[in-house]
């Protein structure tokens, strides 16, 4: 074995030594060296339009000729001087032997250092005679299994155009997609944590990247798992036994129930269905369930409210309230009617006409330049991040200027006329050849999906058809993969790739053949999206407790236990409401409305709960809008905000109506725990309740309450500290 | 990055996201608190700290000069109380910023957004709430009272937290503090039958709440605890009660800072830093501005000199007492005052109609002076914070019109409050939605004379 590694180490060595005597050239030699000790950082001399200090370089150094020209150019040539290349500014200030804002980035007569005078004195090329390109880089190992709290030396090979190859582990950086997990020091020493998993470090050399994915492993027993209901079982208990991570056990009837129905209809059981479900014997009774609750129009409202969202139907202005409420409509009746997700995204990126004629033309309403029109599409519908190349060549992505402008060119002949309502344009497709200037080139630019070749459009088609096309097309590496991977994160709260709409090669899977298993799922369904969320809420994974057991407390991306989601904004608000028997009011809209459904962002403004609570504004084309995150002011409005009190003491509402109840307190405590919890109350818990709302009570005089009012006081407190539990916060 | 486990709890889950994805280095200088008195709409500089009396009638307004405690530094005769402590605060009198309008103007002093078009809603949060989130990031703090108060908030329809969400907003206090029944909402129950009910149901819901043992390990439901416990404590603890009361105050106090909202206000805002708080805002708007109810002062809203003669003697009074007593009781050192608005005023005079009657302003129609908004030069006020006072930094021309020495922007206002918070300005960065980095200052340098 260890032959085997000596030769091509031998070589290796011998190329290098070959090198270090080679003329050095900018592109080559140097870059490296800038990028490696962060001068073209963008908290550095690559910020934004200044650089620091009037000097500037590109971001993480993808522009070697605009480098080259600051460096040894500009600043009337003294950043380098090449009779002695010791004084060069670019060298004084690197090693702070001039006073350097940004401090000592190099140490004097290290490697780096040397390669840098001596360049200078060689009289700084740019580049030499048939000088080699680099082609690729090569991490090893690629793919290893390490042990928890254990190191891994990486190294990183560069493979020229000629064949040569170069160890430039010292001038690569290296970063882990997670840092809770594995940290990576800048020689490439990569150290493992606590937490078992999947873990990728990026490294990026010279323009290219390459990943090394690490297993890390728990080693527990895994002897006991429970059967594989469809495919996802089949993968995801393939990964723990991997690692060695040993899945909980399947929920209780109760907790699936309230789980299945928030995640797929935003709600909780009525009391009725979580009985009717518990009394059911049969086998089947769980993917019945799911079935009944994807039939319902509350799985439209649900996920129409999800979409709405991201597509921005925003009320920016009073008069949008007939256009958003169309979009909203129209997209609830699509998730209704089922609508193939690729004809849906079709209808919206390629609509024409107006908005009360065709409700996807609101899109185009919200979102008007082109380069929003491109990023959005791309972050939405393929997980892929493009603001970035929009100004420069994506810092971790193969992606560059012109990929940015050849998909931007999709859009490019979009037509708009004024219509008769402020604000509404008619879209159609505007005569002409399709193409979009490249910011810097100024070269003008055909359409062409993202790594494909540019496409001739005639002047009469709308580009934007040739996009959808690309997009459905059954092997586009993003689309399916984008939409199965937003769903599964918004079952199992974390995406199999983080975030879940940044897909790329350095940012892998935890669980690869998931994830290709659920695109082709996906796509062989002929993007079915009820089929998708289906063959989910079905699997047993999706059914595992939120309960962990010796061992898999620790993990946080195997899926070995549900990871309890806090309940939306608007989640909360009906749950409080269906709990209490109370209604919240939404203007312009019919009595009994539901947080769930509302159409457009104007509600979070009026409503304190909802904002509070974090519903988006619709802002944004990120998930991470709707901020799900606990805060003091949302554990105040809970506690003791005007509109939680009016539910709790609302007339006619339960706490009211169970203190009348002429059935024994008993009964009231019952009901109020299938409500929440969709679960009979445990003795103890019973007991508790029983004896609570049965205590006498005082007023501030320390007189006695009489009965009545003290028994529907008691019920009030009693639903206060119900839905204050954490068991009602949270979907579990 | 190190976070200790009370800091975690103190955490909200994204932002533990957020804080891996991050460059922030650990500061290392001395933490501090910073009051900022904010003058919605902006102070007529020339009208005040950066009087031109040699300036032509076209621009001077009606005011005399009065000598200052700095020699060399006069101000104008609206200002005798801020005259007798000059020696106490430094200005920056070569403010200047881009924006014309309120909404980009307040928003680039705020958070550094180099646009100028006024948008509705800001793109990046404010300093506030970036200082209470990379605050919270640290975690370890044990005081029950919320880290960034705003009495009341400044500009709230202009600031905000932007991506990082509403976690790190401000608490308001919108009631006015000198009202005698002021009451902070969700602040120490006064009612004692309230405060028993409430201890009532949180008993009931600690013996019947047994789910987080099964599930704590991302810290989400330990965060949400230890809200819970701050949400309690602060309706419940009397202490947090006592932060708020002025009550507590000695009647010389209150009457020295003015018996009056912004006077009251300003001694809530120093009561509160006494208290552990280290962001604290004011907002000096309201009826007592005039009108409109804000220092934008065109001819249309307000007459300005009487604008000025109307509100100034309140402003004058309530600054300086805060300045006076964040020195007397050696706050000095930890505790920096900042007073400005988003811009001054326009040097040359203009005339319009009145479109109402009101405070310090005439009848409908009546022609009467007024000045606009002027982001090309402008004046700020620093106090305490350890700094050298007594100076004057930069120079505005002799309208004071543009600036001729040390210009100092925006985003050097930012570094410059950064630094006082012990936060690297240089370093840190944000991620947006989007997931891209983005500093907390885009180009600045925090002002040498400002953070000795």
């Amino acid at each position: 074995m260890s032959r085997f590694l000596l030769i091509p180490c031998v070589w290796l060595l011998l190329c290098l030594r070959l090198h270090a005597e080679d003329p050095l050239s900018f592109v080559r030699d140097i870059q490296p060296i800038l990028t490696k000790s962060g001068c073209n950082a963008g908290a550095c001399h690559a910020k934004a339009i200044t650089g620091q200090r009037g000097f500037r370089l590109s971001v993480l150094g993808f522009e070697p000729e605009e480098d080259y020209e600051a460096i040894v150019k500009q600043c009337k040539g003294r950043r380098v001087f090449p009779p002695a290349p010791e004084e060069s500014l670019i060298v004084t200030k690197a090693t702070a032997i001039l006073p350097h804002t940004g401090g000592k980035k190099l140490e004097p007569d290290s490697e780096m250092y040397q390669t840098l005078v001596r360049w200078i004195a060689e009289g700084t090329p740019y580049t030499q005679p048939d000088e080699p390109t680099l082609v690729q880089i090569v991490t090893e190992p690629s793919r290893i299994s390490m042990k928890p709290n254990s190191d891994l030396q990486l190294k990183v090979t560069a493979r020229y155009s000629d064949g040569s190859l170069r160890d430039v582990t010292k001038l690569a950086l290296f970063e882990a997609n997670d840092s809770a997990m594995a940290s990576a020091s800048e020689n490439g020493l990569v150290k493992s944590l606590d937490l078992p998993g999947n873990v990728a470090v990026m490294i990026r050399y010279g323009g290219q990247v390459s990943v090394c994915s690490i297993t890390i492993p728990l080693g527990a027993p895994t002897d006991q798992m429970p059967p594989e209901k469809n495919f996802i079982d089949q993968h995801v208990f393939a990964n723990l036994k991997q690692i060695g991570i040993p899945p909980s056990t399947i929920c209780d009837d109760s907790t699936f129930l309230r789980r299945v129905s928030l995640d797929i209809a935003g709600r909780l059981p009525t009391i009725d269905e979580t009985k009717a479900f518990l009394a059911d014997k049969s086998s089947e009774k769980r993917d019945r369930a799911v079935e009944q609750i994807l039939h319902s129009p509350d799985y439209a409202d649900y996920f129409a409210n999800k979409w709405t969202a991201l597509l921005k139907n925003q009320r920016a202005d009073a008069a949008d309230i007939t256009a958003n409420f169309a979009f909203h409509a129209w997209m609830r009746d699509n998730l209704l009617a089922n609508t193939p997700y690729d004809q849906l995204v079709r209808e919206i990126l390629a609509s024409t006409g107006t908005i009360v004629s065709n409700p996807p033309v609101a899109w185009f309403k919200r979102v008007k330049e082109s380069t929003t029109q491109v990023e959005d599409v791309a972050q939405l519908f393929l997980g892929v991040r493009m603001q970035c190349a929009q100004c420069h060549h994506h810092p971790f992505e193969r992606w560059t200027q012109a990929e940015y402008y050849h998909l931007a060119a999709f859009f490019s002949q979009i037509g708009r006329k004024a219509t008769t309502v402020a604000g509404e344009d008619l879209i159609y497709h505007k005569r002409g050849i399709a193409q979009t200037e490249h910011r810097k080139t100024r070269v003008m630019l055909k359409p062409a999906g993202l790594g494909e070749p540019p496409l001739d459009i005639a002047p009469d088609d709308d580009p934007r058809l040739a996009l959808a096309d690309w997009m459905s097309k059954k092997d586009n590496p993003f689309f399916a993969k984008a939409l199965v991977n937003r769903y599964w994160k918004h079952f199992f709260k974390r995406g199999l790739i983080e975030p879940e709409d940044d897909l790329r090669d350095t940012n892998p899977p935890t669980n690869p053949e998931l994830l290709d298993a659920l695109a082709k799922h996906f796509i062989d369904s002929d993007y079915d999206l009820k089929s998708i969320v289906r063959v989910i809420a079905q699997s047993h994974t999706y059914q595992f407790s939120a309960v962990p057991n010796e061992h898999n407390a620790i993990d946080r991306q195997a899926f070995s236990h549900f990871y309890p989601k806090r309940l939306t904004a608007e989640e909360l608000l009906d749950s409080i409401d269906m709990t209490t028997a109370s209604k919240t009011d939404f203007a312009d809209l019919p009595p009994g409305t539901r947080a769930i459904s509302l159409p457009d962002n104007s509600y979070t403004k009026a409503s304190p709960f909802l904002k509070v609570f974090g519903r988006p504004d619709n802002a944004s084309v990120c998930e991470c809008e709707r901020v799900q995150s606990a805060s003091l002011a949302q554990s105040l409005h809970l506690m003791n905000a005007a509109d939680v009190k009016a539910k709790l003491t609302a007339n006619n509402g339960r706490a009211e109506r169970l203190s009348k109840a002429e059935a024994p307190t008993v009964e009231g405590i019952r009901e109020v725990y299938l409500a929440a919890f969709s679960r009979e109350p445990t003795e103890e818990e019973r007991r508790i309740a029983e004896e609570f709302i049965g205590r006498p009570r005082i007023d501030a005089q320390d007189k006695p309450i009489e009965a009545a009012l003290a028994k529907r006081m008691a019920f009030e407190d009693f639903l206060w500290a119900i839905v204050n539990t954490k068991e009602f916060l949270f979907n579990h | 990055m190190q976070i200790g486990l009370t800091g975690m709890a103190t955490l909200s889950w994204p932002g533990l996201l957020k804080l891996r994805a991050e460059n922030a280095s650990s500061p290392k200088s001395e933490r501090k608190s910073i009051i900022m008195v904010w003058l919605p709409g902006g102070l007529s500089h020339v009208d005040t700290y950066d009087p031109k009396p040699d300036a032509s009638s076209e621009y001077r307004g009606p005011f005399k000069t009065i000598k200052t405690k700095v020699s060399g530094t006069i101000f104008t005769e609206l200002l005798p109380m801020n005259a007798k402590i000059a020696d106490k605060f430094t200005l920056v009198r070569s403010m200047n910023q881009t924006a014309g309008g309120h909404p980009a103007g307040t928003m680039q002093m705020f958070s550094g957004d180099p646009d100028t078009r006024d948008k509705p809603k800001p793109r990046f949060p404010d300093w506030m709430s970036v200082a209470h989130y990379l605050r919270s990031k640290e975690g370890g703090r044990d005081n029950p009272l919320p880290n960034y108060i705003g009495v009341p908030a400044a500009s709230p329809e202009y600031s905000s937290a932007a991506y990082l969400g509403d976690a790190y907003a401000p608490f308001a206090v919108s009631d006015d503090p000198n009202r005698p029944n002021f009451q902070v909402p969700n602040i120490g129950l006064t009612d004692t039958s309230e405060a028993r009910r409430l201890s009532d149901r949180l008993a009931l819901r600690r013996s019947l709440d047994t789910l987080e043992r099964a599930f704590d390990l991302e810290g989400e439901l330990g965060a949400l605890d230890e809200f819970e416990a701050q949400a309690a404590t602060l309706l419940t603890n009397p202490k947090t009660r006592d932060a708020f009361d002025l009550s507590k105050e000695d009647a010389a106090t209150r009457d020295r800072y003015g018996r009056n909202r912004w006077g009251q206000q300003l001694l809530l805002a120093r009561r509160l830093v006494e208290a552990g708080v280290e962001i604290v805002t004011s907002n000096l708007n309201g009826p007592l501005c005039g009108r409109v109810q804000n220092w934008d002062d065109h001819a249309v809203n307000h007459h300005q000199f009487e604008a000025l003669r109307f509100r100034m003697p309140t402003y004058d009074r309530c600054v300086s007492a805060l300045i006076e007593d964040i020195y007397s009781r050696g706050l000095d050192k930890k505790v920096l005052v900042i007073v400005t608005g988003e811009f001054g005023r326009t040097p040359k005079i203009s005339f319009d109609r009145s479109t109402g009657p009101g405070d310090a302003s005439g009848p409908t129609g009546t022609l009467q002076p007024g000045r606009d908004h002027w982001p090309r030069a402008f004046t700020s006020l620093w106090a305490g914070g350890g700094i050298q006072t007594g100076g004057v930094i930069g120079a505005s021309d002799k309208r004071g019109e543009d600036v001729v020495e040390r210009p100092c922007n925006a985003n050097d206002f930012l570094a410059t409050i950064y630094h006082h918070l012990g936060i690297d300005y240089t370093k840190t960065t944000i991620n947006d939605l989007n997931g891209r980095p983005v500093h907390i200052v885009a180009n600045g340098r925090a002002i040498p004379e400002l953070v000795s």
